[in-house]
């Protein structure tokens, strides 16, 4: 069979424009990232020292009957919960020096200032847990994974279904959408999530903060989350949103006129947030910079109807997940 | 050793014995053709995780792999196992998921994606190894160990199907 001189779908020589237009568009998503560090390789034990491990399985099996007796589970020993490895600095798992393990359930992981913890969730993502920080295990299992994060800063990345992995905090719940976010609790509880890829939703009292990409939401004792903001908000945003989120409904004003389009996300929070004339005020904004879609009643957002402020949402993730598609301050 | 002159069979040798720069090698060799085999099947956001996962897992069972000239298509095998094991626990729904990724792609990046992803397995996973990855057809075939005649044929007809969406769907 005699070929062409040139081929350029296979052998990328010449350019046929439609080619090339497409590689350049498809290269968005090629892949770039260096091969993360590598674990230490698990040894495969030969024959004659089986006998060995058993023995040393049953003495560690003991040694977690005898310690959960007391109350204060193990972190040596592999079993349902967490693996962790510890690197900079000392951490303490159950109470006890860990460099690594497995974190059960049940037990606290404590980092000191200078250590990272990187924690396995199962098999659904990892956790850096960053120095001073402060984490339990609640539970572990195919319904779900829930951590408690008591004080210090961790960040998560997960692929998983949405909801099916939940940290607690003292103020509030950020429960994973997907993909990945960063969580810091301060000494009086007070929450700060930030969410650097896909959406979470930061939960508490019934009130539930949906932050996507590129925003960062605060929860504050006995208020709950607040409103979610884009990192790049102004100042008079932030401050508006500020006074709002500590009960002045008088800041809805001031968050309409400062909200540009950059601002969907704090603007589409609000309208499950305000009634009467504030919520007329926010979804005339929110219309005025992406007008909502012809098949959602405007007429229904505007009386709160959760099921069309919920379609509106669907409808604005796309643009939320993509602040470079319309420019960066176009979200 | 050179492991930039190094054949595949002679990293695979080395980091089975626990090089890791030959390890390292192979991971620059092979991470564009295990990235596109998850990429096809979950979204952008996550086809990185399942990459480094791949290779975690390859660094682990190495010392198993008796023939190291068998190594493209088994660290395939582990990409696409691993690839429909996380598409099982989060598929790709909408076009969100592929845009969550840092930096972000076009929009119409992530149109011409989703119709890859709409072409039976063969042809999306060379075409993303193609279009995606920017491997040329003899690059795909030394790693994946398909025939040159094969991959060129899967490409051509790949693109025919791939024009035909496009073209139906008005993706672009």
């Amino acid at each position: 069979m005699t070929r062409a001189m040139t081929d350029p779908l296979y052998d990328k020589t010449g350019g046929e424009p439609e080619l090339v237009a497409l590689e350049a568009a498809l290269g968005d998503f090629a892949h770039r990232a260096p091969l993360r560090e590598l674990p230490p390789r698990r040894s495969r034990r030969p024959a004659p020292v089986v006998a060995a491990v058993i023995a040393a399985a049953a003495l560690a099996a003991l040694a977690v009957i005898v310690v959960g007796r007391r109350g204060d589970p193990g972190c040596q020993v592999a079993g349902a919960g967490f693996a962790f490895a510890v690197d900079g600095a000392p951490a303490r798992c159950a109470g006890s020096p860990a460099e690594r393990g497995t974190l059960p359930v049940g037990a606290w992981l404590e980092t000191a200032g200078a250590a990272t913890a990187d924690v396995r969730i199962a098999d659904i993502g990892h956790l850096t847990v960053f120095g001073d920080s402060r984490i339990r295990l609640i539970d572990t299992g195919a319904a779900g994974h829930r951590l408690e994060l008591a004080r210090g800063r961790i960040a998560a990345r997960v692929t998983a279904p949405p909801r099916l992995f939940v940290v607690d905090t003292p103020v509030a719940s950020a429960v994973d959408l997907g993909c990945a976010y960063e969580l810091a609790v301060e000494p009086d509880g007070r929450t700060r999530l930030r969410v650097t890829s896909g959406a979470v939703s930061l939960e508490a009292h019934g009130v539930a903060a949906y932050a996507p990409m590129d925003t960062e939401v605060l929860a504050a004792p006995g208020r709950g989350p607040g409103t979610p903001v884009a990192l790049t908000a102004s100042a008079a945003l932030r401050d508006a949103v500020a006074r709002f989120d500590a009960g002045d409904r008088s800041a809805v004003a001031a968050i309409v006129v400062a909200a540009g389009p950059g601002d969907t996300a704090t603007l589409w929070n609000l309208l499950a947030r305000t009634d009467g004339e504030d919520r007329a005020a926010v979804f005339a904004r929110l219309d005025a910079l992406t007008p909502v879609p012809a098949d959602i009643s405007a007429d229904a957002i505007r009386a709160g109807d959760r099921e069309a402020i919920a379609r509106w949402r669907d409808a604005l993730v796309g643009r939320w997940m993509c602040a470079g598609c319309f420019g960066k301050s176009k979200r | 050793m050179d492991v930039r002159e190094a054949t595949v069979e002679q990293l695979v040798i080395a980091a089975r014995d626990g090089q890791r720069a030959a390890f390292a090698a192979l991971y620059e060799r092979f991470h564009r053709v295990v990235h596109a085999l998850a990429l096809a099947r979950v979204a952008a956001c996550d086809a990185g995780d399942v990459v480094q996962d791949v290779f975690a897992d390859a660094w682990h069972k190495l010392p198993r792999l008796r023939d190291p000239a068998a190594f493209p298509g088994w660290i395939a095998a582990i990409a696409r196992h691993r690839a429909i094991d996380a598409a099982r626990r989060r598929p790709v729904l909408d076009a969100a998921a592929d845009l969550a990724i840092d930096p972000p792609p076009r929009l119409e990046a992530a149109a011409a994606l989703r119709a890859i992803r709409a072409l039976p397995d063969t042809y999306r996973e060379t075409l993303i190894m193609r279009l995606v990855e920017g491997l040329s057809g003899p690059e795909i075939a030394a790693h994946t160990g398909m025939s040159p005649d094969s991959v060129r044929v899967h490409l051509h007809r790949g693109m025919k199907l791939l024009r035909e969406r496009l073209g139906e769907g008005g993706e672009r």
